[in-house]
């Protein structure tokens, strides 16, 4: 049996916007899709609890699963050109959307379907309904799904790599999208992504994921100044940014992620950590908190390194 | 310095919105350029025109027999000629293509109805569902037909005397015996359409089983699931011609093609146009329709866009 997922506990509060970052296969996807309960076979949930208030997605029967997929949590996906049916009318599927809930009548999916195509800027949201999608662009693709991902007003978003197939200036557009919607509907949002850049824009919490368990966890601000992980703070120095005074060289993660099947003992990260202690190699350090609101999993921490650049750079 | 000049919301746009292609408009823009499939649907149109005119008029009724001395070749009275009994020969044609497309279409649809459930749900769930259905799909193949067919019609009509021998009864044990490449055509569709991230993206957003299946896999399979029941419309027209010739399809004196054949079989080598009317009516029908298929085979199919 392989952990896809390990041990991953997080809140999030109304309103929120959370990012998760990893590199491939660190298991944010999986993350994500237990809490609707759509792990791809073979795959389940062997243990643990999903709380949405006080009901426990875990324990729901499939009827109430259902209803919970799209009207309490929706989903936006990454690749917007295969997500829409090519078939049917964008409009349509807007309606469709609301059609599966009990929260609208037929009548109101209808009447809603011009003021949320409006709502998340397609133009000539009149005319444009009646297209389907290959009539539309990449950028208004990933709108019209977002349009159907709020139609039923969700309390959690959760955006999978939303903007990863669409280019740079479609991108900032998007991103700006979902944080207007989060905060018109009060709407909590997961943010999916291995871009660091967005979740510097748009998130006030970052759990950051190895191995697929959380190596490091909070505020957007904390981390991106003073990430306590070697791994967030090796990821943060492998992408070069404009608001720092140029280092010598951007610092590559040396090695590939693990395989699932068969993970290194102790720290997860260990082989590839460039700040290991003999004690990594054999122990795996408990998510402990390093400062307020800031949870790392080390027995190192960064702020212990003296001079990480020049340790990192050999 | 040149100001630029403020964008007036009030000018229309001198734009025209490209012309909507749906996947028919599509196809049937394809299909004008095949010029087989086009003979094709002309005589398909032909024949449906004739079948229609039939019901309300044909030059004799055709079972009236002795309109005119048995066996007499065309002529203008008889464009057709008589038969061994009499009848006219043109007025059977045209009642006999009533009955052609009554089977073709019916078995087709019969068919359809059978099939698509079937393919649907064994393809969507998967697992036992699918076993279960795929084995019976199996079995299905390996049962010779007509022999079943055969055995169906007696039993049915002569044995038990459940339904009259006719058109619903042929229709009947066709599309018992036949209903497989619809159910496994539309199996393979539905197997590889579930993954597809639309239907993800829709399961996520709560879609019951029943709509995906509905809205989102059968309308992405459509284009398959056409050419294969246009297919098994000339399946199902040489079957009952198959059956009436040897005597267990249409009673006498229903004016089906291989009935007609098989009364026209005996005179063969003194008055050959009782058999060759029938024949070749039943020839061009079989070809029309196979070429409409072909064309909407590739019309449908994307990799074959030229």
């Amino acid at each position: 049996m392989v952990n896809a997922v390990d041990g991953v506990s997080f809140d999030i509060d109304r309103g929120e916007i959370v990012g998760i970052v990893g590199e491939s296969g660190s298991g944010k996807t999986m993350t994500a899709l237990s809490l609707l309960r759509l792990i791809p076979e073979p795959g389940r949930i062997t243990n643990g609890r999903i709380l949405y208030g006080d009901k426990d997605i875990a324990q729901m029967t499939d009827e109430e699963i259902r209803e919970f997929r799209g009207n309490e949590i929706a989903m936006i996906f990454q690749d917007p050109m295969t997500s829409l049916n090519p078939v049917l009318k964008v409009g349509f599927q807007i309606e469709e959307a609301m059609a599966a809930h009990q929260r609208f009548t037929r009548q109101q999916a209808k009447e809603r379907v011009v003021p949320l195509v409006s709502r998340v800027r397609i133009p000539a949201a009149k005319d444009r309904v009646r297209d389907f999608p290959h009539q539309f662009s990449g950028g208004m693709r990933q709108r019209a799904m977002i349009a159907m991902g709020v139609s039923n007003e969700p309390s959690l978003l959760i955006a999978d790599e939303p903007t990863t197939a669409l280019d740079v200036t479609v991108q900032a557009s998007i991103i700006e999208l979902i944080r207007d919607l989060s905060r018109e509907m009060r709407a909590s949002v997961i943010l999916i992504t291995h871009n660091m850049a967005l979740i510097a824009s748009l998130c006030q919490r970052v759990i950051v994921m190895y191995a697929g368990r959380i190596v490091e966890e909070g505020p957007t601000r904390a981390i991106f100044k003073n990430p306590q992980h070697p791994y967030t703070w090796s990821l943060l120095r492998s992408i070069p940014r404009m608001d720092e005074r140029s280092h010598d060289k951007l610092i590559s993660i040396r090695g590939l992620p693990p395989d699932l099947g068969q993970l290194p003992p102790g720290c997860k990260f260990h082989p590839r950590c460039r700040f290991r202690i003999d004690r990594c190699l054999t122990e795996e350090p408990p998510l402990a908190e390093v400062d307020p609101g800031q949870l790392a999993r080390c027995w190192v921490l960064m702020k212990n390194i003296k001079d990480p650049e020049s340790i990192a750079q050999k | 310095m040149a100001q630029p000049a403020p964008l007036a919301p009030e000018v229309e746009l001198a734009y025209e919105m490209p012309e909507q292609v749906t996947l028919l408009s599509d196809a049937w823009r394809r299909i004008r350029r095949n010029r087989l499939a086009l003979v094709g649907l002309v005589i398909v149109t032909v024949l449906f025109i004739v079948a229609l005119i039939s019901i309300v008029w044909t030059p004799y009724p055709t079972w009236l027999q002795a309109v005119g001395p048995t066996y007499e070749p065309p002529s203008l009275k008889h464009l057709l000629g008589l038969d061994q009994a009499g009848r006219d020969i043109f007025s059977r044609i045209m009642g006999g293509a009533l009955i052609t497309i009554e089977v073709g279409v019916g078995s087709a649809i019969i068919v359809s109805l059978i099939g698509i459930p079937l393919g649907l749900m064994a393809g969507f769930y998967r697992g036992a569902v699918d076993t279960v259905i795929s084995f019976f799909i199996n079995i299905w193949y390996g049962i010779p037909d007509l022999l079943v067919a055969l055995i169906l019609v007696f039993v049915l009509s002569d044995a038990l005397h459940l339904i009259p021998r006719g058109v619903v009864v042929i229709i009947i044990a066709f599309s018992l015996t036949r209903w497989m490449d619809v159910a496994r055509l539309v199996r393979g569709q539905a197997l590889s359409l579930r993954e597809r991230e639309f239907v993800e993206a829709a399961r996520m957003s709560g879609a019951r089983d029943f709509s995906l299946l509905l809205r989102h896999i059968f309308p992405n399979a459509l284009g398959p699931i056409i050419v294969q029941s246009t297919f098994a419309i000339p399946a199902a027209v040489l079957f009952e011609a198959f059956l009436s010739f040897l005597g267990l399809g249409l009673p006498s004196p229903t004016p089906s093609w291989g009935a007609m054949a098989a009364d026209g079989y005996h005179g063969m080598d003194f008055a050959p146009h009782i058999v060759l009317a029938p024949t070749i009516a039943l020839s061009l029908t079989l070809m029309a329709f196979n070429w409409v298929g072909d064309g909407l085979r590739d019309a449908f199919d994307p990799r074959m866009r030229r």
